[in-house]
């Protein structure tokens, strides 16, 4: 089977959902979905390139509070805000990204760590404008453009998100899959061997880190409207961590596995926080065990026992399989 | 009020604070020197710290036993965490596996810690003599801060003392250097790693027990420390002690005087000296660039 025919039956049974779903599970499912896209996001700096930020939150927070503001202030069609929010958090991830990669590694994690902070005691800060802790309520869903508000029910609202999810990965696949993905994989085996050949690394890791707050920042531009507000937990620093585990248990460096991993762990959590309250302790235990014997991930588990793994011309994935092996 | 009176007692309030936060930053910069680990948990072991100290405190009535019993304990579980975890890490010398498992490690002991203690915060009372406070150019100061202070400041004095004059100071520092180098002299480097980060993992305890009469033990403790003492070490420069010196008395001089002159803005002006730093000196005020 090839990824077209995988991809094409995903999204076929994904759109039964709906069907089949009773109506109180739409709602964790849709922030499955967006957390989804979210953990996708992180999956082109973490996999593609090795470059682990601790601050992705940042991304999906300012996504949130700029759909927020644009929804509360102007009166903008839902589509319509939501592509400009994305367009404006990647303007102002452009000059965070241009400090970010001027490093790499740990310095980079806890650069990304700042920036995000930054953003959250900056919402304290202006708490005329964006709530302070109290956040944003009552952050409306305006129909149009050319008359649409299918995105005003919930299920409305599922096929958009669904939509903007499948897309997104149609997009972060093409990027990673051309010229330029070959050599954000050249800087995640070996970045000075790479500049030596002559690529601007610094440009590449630029690009890609803009590239990740802007699907991170449309995870969070979804999220906003659907769930009525905006609050500073959107920024919070462990949520961060979070998404980075939802990253490498789902399976980094494979688009889909984190996909798998956020939404699977956001349903798994709403339902088992109902049962227990040892959830977090579980979390974190399977977190560690990933880490520790399974780096590859779930995603890498299932392609690893059923399939040969995809080698792709001009990435060092071989290498790295090697290296997971030894 | 006096301008002089203020600016003293807001100074010796930054100094009080620094010393809180020297004893999370030394841990975790000395970790990260000989392990190149940051340590996500450092957090969790200082607020282990306050909930241990609370206990001993609780049990025997000794805030002076608590300042010893929890250093031991932590210390224990961060040299078990170490052999058990970390230490089958190292040859895939892949960063980002530290950084997540101390992550996971962080989230499971903020659970267990609430099981055993609770959700609601418990207070350990101030040891009789250190109760009050002096009066100061017409201020008056708490005698705890105060103390806080004259411990911290032998706590750095000490460590460095420690690092610079005995053999196993001398070791630790080569292993920072080159570990590799000391393995082939004949060290046991494995063996001096499990050591450092009991030893952080002391200090950070040392700390929460400190700071638990002022702020109690609570559950959110690790979280708001964890990014200060982040912020510390990366002015400072990872894996510099004497950074980890400067750095916390910078963050707490930014705290203390932030809060006072631009309240809305206190937790935005640390952020941004530490962007400022790192755009400057992407390896911190005392590291180098990894």
């Amino acid at each position: 089977m090839n990824w077209k025919t995988g991809f094409v039956i995903t999204a076929f049974v994904a759109c039964l959902v709906p069907l089949v779903s009773p109506n109180y599970m739409m709602t964790v499912i849709i922030e499955a979905l967006i957390f989804g896209l979210f953990a996708m996001s992180l999956d082109l700096l973490v996999g593609y390139t090795r470059l682990y930020s601790f601050g992705h939150v940042a991304a999906y927070g300012l996504g949130a509070y700029t759909s927020a503001l644009l929804l509360l202030h102007f009166n903008l069609p839902l589509p319509i805000a939501i592509i400009l929010a994305v367009a404006i958090s990647m303007a102002i991830a452009t000059p965070i990204a241009w400090v970010c990669t001027r490093t790499h590694g740990v310095s980079f994690a806890m650069l990304t760590l700042a920036f995000a902070q930054l953003g959250y005691a900056i919402l304290y800060g202006f708490k005329d404008f964006t709530g302070g802790s109290n956040g944003l309520a009552g952050i409306p869903r305006p129909e149009g453009p050319f008359g649409l508000d299918f995105f005003q029910s919930k299920i409305g609202y599922f096929y958009m998100v669904l939509f903007c999810l499948l897309g997104s990965y149609l997009l972060c696949r093409a990027l990673v899959n051309s010229p330029f993905g070959a050599v954000l994989a050249g800087i995640r085996e070996n970045e000075p061997k790479t500049a030596a050949l002559g690529y601007n690394t610094r440009a590449y890791k630029r690009i890609v880190a803009i590239a990740a707050y802007g699907f991170g920042a449309l995870a969070g531009a979804l999220y906003a409207p659907f769930a009525g507000f905006a609050s500073p937990e959107l920024f919070f620093w462990l949520i961060s961590g979070t998404v980075l585990i939802m990253v490498i248990v789902g399976g980094s460096g494979t688009l889909i596995g984190p996909i798998i991993g956020g939404v699977f762990f956001l349903m798994l959590e709403n339902q088992l926080s109902e049962v227990t309250s040892l959830w977090p302790l579980i979390f974190g235990s399977i977190f560690i065990a990933f880490v520790m014997f399974a780096p590859q991930g779930i995603w890498g588990l299932l392609t690893a026992r059923f399939t040969k793994p995809p080698v792709q011309p001009g990435s060092d994935r071989d290498g790295e399989a090697a290296r997971a092996h030894s | 009020m006096d301008f002089v009176g203020f600016l003293l007692t807001q100074s010796l309030n930054a100094f009080s604070q620094a010393a809180i936060l020297f004893f999370i930053a030394c841990g975790l910069t000395l970790i990260f020197g000989i392990m190149r680990i940051i340590n996500f948990a450092h957090g969790s072991l200082f607020m282990l710290g306050a909930y241990v100290g609370f206990s001993t405190a609780a049990a025997t009535g000794s805030f002076w036993l608590a300042l010893i019993v929890a250093p031991i304990v932590v210390g224990a579980v961060g040299m078990a965490f170490e052999k058990l975890f970390l230490s089958r890490l190292y040859i895939r010398g892949d960063g980002g596996a530290y950084l997540m498992v101390t992550f996971g490690l962080a989230v499971i002991m903020g659970e267990t810690i609430r099981l055993i203690w609770g959700p609601h915060p418990h207070g350990i009372s101030t040891p009789d003599m250190l109760r009050g406070v002096v009066i100061l150019l017409d201020q008056p100061f708490p005698k705890y801060r105060l103390f806080l202070i004259v411990f911290g400041l032998l706590a750095a004095l000490g460590t460095w003392q420690f690092l610079e004059r005995t053999r196993a100071g001398l070791l630790i520092r080569a292993v920072s250097q080159n570990a590799e180098m000391v393995q082939a002299l004949g060290t046991d480097v494995q063996m001096v790693r499990t050591c450092v980060f009991g030893f952080g993992c002391a200090m950070a305890a040392l700390g929460g027990v400190l700071a638990a009469p002022m702020v109690t033990a609570f559950l959110g403790m690790s979280a708001s420390v964890i990014i200060d003492a982040f912020v510390i070490v990366i002015i400072g420069g990872m894996g510099s002690f004497l950074g980890s010196i400067i750095g916390s008395l910078l963050v707490a001089f930014a705290q203390v005087f932030g809060a006072y002159y631009f309240p809305n803005m206190a937790l935005a002006i640390m952020y941004l000296l530490m962007l400022v730093i790192l755009v400057v000196r992407p390896g911190g005020l005392l590291g180098k660039e990894e």
